[in-house]
């Protein structure tokens, strides 16, 4: 036991320096690029060359042109349903944010027993399909789901709300769903954290609130910046969740490419689709990066 | 397995005999073990893409294994939902890799040209039961091989309505006569859900098509705010039903009569429902071709089959001999009586296949205003 305690400090001690930019200069050129190139394979075959070949369908399917991304210009419900799918996207990153963050930060601080038992709670849901997720929320929700019955039995509501099969419950849903991918990284962040910072903090008469907004905060960042980012992505290509809870009012972009590909068959517009999904998740996720790289420290992220 | 394998074998060899001798004995291992892999598969086993759930575990039981206990033909299904197999299909077809044999179009689908272009024309094959009086008129054609047809009609519930419940698609849309959260099918095929708006505005059955599409948003427009269910899945319109998520609804028949079998107190008005049917289609180069063809000759054969399968699945079989062969309650829930198969709508497949496009594209913003 005692052997795997000083293992784990060694290794705490190691990992950063191995992580450091340039470190890869340390193996041979040749080695590094045997080892990297079974990745490179699955990746090529399995997503590269098929990604491609859709994408390349949005220009050559049905003849070749830009038919298929002028239609989705000039109609205004296509751009209408990009814009929604980022501000949810958006929406759900920022709840799953805010909800998630404490846990981190509780999973991170308390005693080891009960962190595993947090660890448990956030990670079993992680295992269970989304779909089962999902249905969850359908009970939930529902006309006489738990949420109304409990309303209406303390007399709060006259009539059963309509919560499910609207925008607010594919927000929930979502950010439910999601929210291991933002506890995680941040909690691994945090991890990193020595406790001594914060100790010596507080003998130098921070208070609580002050140890938080000037050491763990911004020594979190990195975390947050990943997690947001896993949330973010995750959040605008999503097809099951928003299909199940949501209403035909609260279409995204997931569903719209899902409706060109198996109802209409037309394949070059479901690529086209596709094709300005990836650009604007690029456009984000480099705008991001920019931002973020602004602030110090944090450039060895994302 | 016994058979082949010596045969590829044997060619194999003269082929071998050309070339150096030595290189023989390896040439005939290879054609051993190639061959040895694939007869099985080759020879006697038929794919078959299902929709999966009791359609699948009713088709095994009266259909699948019965047919392999007589030819010995083994029978493999993938499941998928309709929409996907048939993307499936064309994915196949456009990579020259079709690993299946058999799946079910529905009938609109199945009257398209893009139907055409990836599955084998059954002209010859009907050519058979151009005779056979037996069969549902238009059976056997050569877009496939009729498996039934299913209605998607208007559902109520009976203590909601004690004093009677509505009985056309006007009523429907009536919230004053009948109060009450309405139920409507969202799965990106709205011509069933703007035809009863159009029906629900006045319009005759016979002038349906071509649609007004602007008059259908307009008449939905109204029920709009009275929708408590967009149902996406079958089982959500079944759920919906117990839990009061409506009390009005357009749904499937058969989720409708499962609902019936579990005791809740659903009616329906057959009346002016919709009529679709499901085609078997064989796809173009099919690896078990011949199988397959047997496999459809042995589901015409067997009209008692057909009647369990349905009775089970209450849709309408492709024989009317097996409709006389169903149990009478099961009959009783059949739109088969004259008077009632005339008013059923029938889709104009042509019409709805040319407008794919833009009937989900109207739709389509049409939710979103």
């Amino acid at each position: 036991m005692t052997a795997f305690k000083s293992l784990y400090r060694s290794m705490r001690r190691v990992l950063p320096s191995i992580t450091r930019a340039g470190s890869w200069r340390q193996y041979p050129i040749g080695l590094s690029l045997i080892l990297i190139a079974p990745l490179f394979l699955l990746l090529g075959f399995g997503f590269v060359y098929p990604v491609a070949q859709l994408l390349g369908q949005s220009f050559f399917a049905p003849e070749f042109g830009l038919g298929n991304y002028r239609r989705l210009l000039e109609t205004p419900l296509y751009l209408k349903v990009l814009v929604r799918t980022v501000t949810i996207a958006a929406i759900v990153m920022i709840a799953a944010l805010i909800l998630g963050y404490p846990v981190a930060l509780a999973m991170a601080r308390i005693r080891r027993k009960l962190s595993g038992l947090v660890m448990a709670c956030v990670l079993l849901p992680l295992w269970t399909s989304a779909l089962v997720r999902s249905y969850a929320w359908i009970v939930i929700l529902q006309r006489r789901g738990l949420v109304n019955d409990l309303l209406l039995g303390l007399g709060a509501v006259g009539e059963p709300l309509k919560l499910i099969y609207t925008q607010s419950a594919v927000i929930v849903a979502m950010t439910h769903v999601l929210l291991p991918f933002m506890i995680l990284p941040i909690f691994g962040a945090i991890r990193m954290i020595p406790p001594e910072l914060e100790q010596a903090a507080r003998n130098l008469g921070a208070g609580q609130l002050s140890v938080f907004i000037k050491i763990l905060l911004p020594l979190s960042l990195p975390g947050i910046s990943a997690g947001c980012l896993m949330t973010f992505i995750l959040a605008l290509g999503f097809y099951v969740t928003p299909a199940l809870v949501g209403g035909p009012g609260s279409l995204l972009m997931a569903t719209l490419i899902g409706q060109q590909t198996t109802e209409t068959l037309d394949w070059g517009f479901a690529g086209a689709l596709s094709t300005v999904l990836l650009c604007v998740t690029l456009l984000i996720v480099v705008c991001f990066r920019n931002v973020l790289s602004n602030n110090r420290g944090i450039s060895n992220v994302a | 397995m016994s058979i082949i394998p010596t045969f590829s074998c044997r060619r194999t060899s003269q082929a071998a005999f050309a070339l150096r001798g030595h290189l023989k004995l390896a040439a005939c291992a290879i054609a051993l073990s190639v061959a040895s892999a694939t007869p099985s598969m080759a020879d006697q086993q038929i794919v078959i893409a299902t929709t999966g759930g009791t359609w699948e575990r009713q088709m095994r039981e009266h259909f699948f294994d019965p047919f392999t206990k007589e030819t010995g033909i083994k029978i493999v299904t993938v499941s998928g939902t309709g929409a996907e197999n048939v993307a499936r299909v064309k994915a196949m077809a456009a990579t020259g890799k079709v690993e299946w044999d058999l799946y079910q179009a529905g009938e609109i689908q199945a009257a398209s040209d893009l139907h055409r272009t990836l599955n084998e024309d059954m002209t010859a094959f009907c050519s058979d039961y151009r005779a056979d009086k037996d069969l549902l008129a238009d059976a056997c054609n050569r877009s496939g091989v009729l498996f039934g047809y299913g209605t998607t009609l208007m559902v109520y519930n009976q203590e909601s309505f004690p004093k009677g419940g509505p009985a056309s698609w006007k009523d429907f849309f009536d919230v004053e006569r009948f109060p009450g959260p309405r139920a409507l099918p969202n799965f990106n095929d709205p011509w069933r859900v703007m035809a009863a708006a159009l029906l629900a505005d006045g319009v005759e059955p016979a002038l349906l098509f071509p649609m007004d599409i602007d008059r259908a948003l307009k008449k939905l427009g109204e029920l709009r705010p009275h929708v408590g269910l967009w149902w996406k899945t079958g089982d959500q319109s079944t759920q919906g039903f117990r839990t009061g998520e409506y009390v009005v609804g357009q749904i499937w028949q058969t989720r409708a009569a499962a609902l019936r079998q579990e005791g809740q107190p659903l009616a329906w008005r057959q009346e002016q429902a919709f009529l679709v049917g499901d085609r078997w289609a064989l796809i173009k180069n099919a690896p078990n071709h011949d199988n397959a063809l047997r496999f459809l000759r042995y589901f015409l054969n067997h009209p008692d089959a057909q009647a369990r399968v349905c009775e089970a699945l209450t849709c309408t079989p492709a024989r009317y001999s097996a409709v006389s062969a169903m149990g009478e309650a099961a009959r009783a829930t059949l739109p088969t009586s004259p008077e009632i198969f005339n008013q059923l709508i029938k889709p104009d497949a042509a019409w709805i296949n040319a407008n794919t496009q833009l009937l989900i594209e109207r739709w389509n913003e049409w939710n979103q205003q």
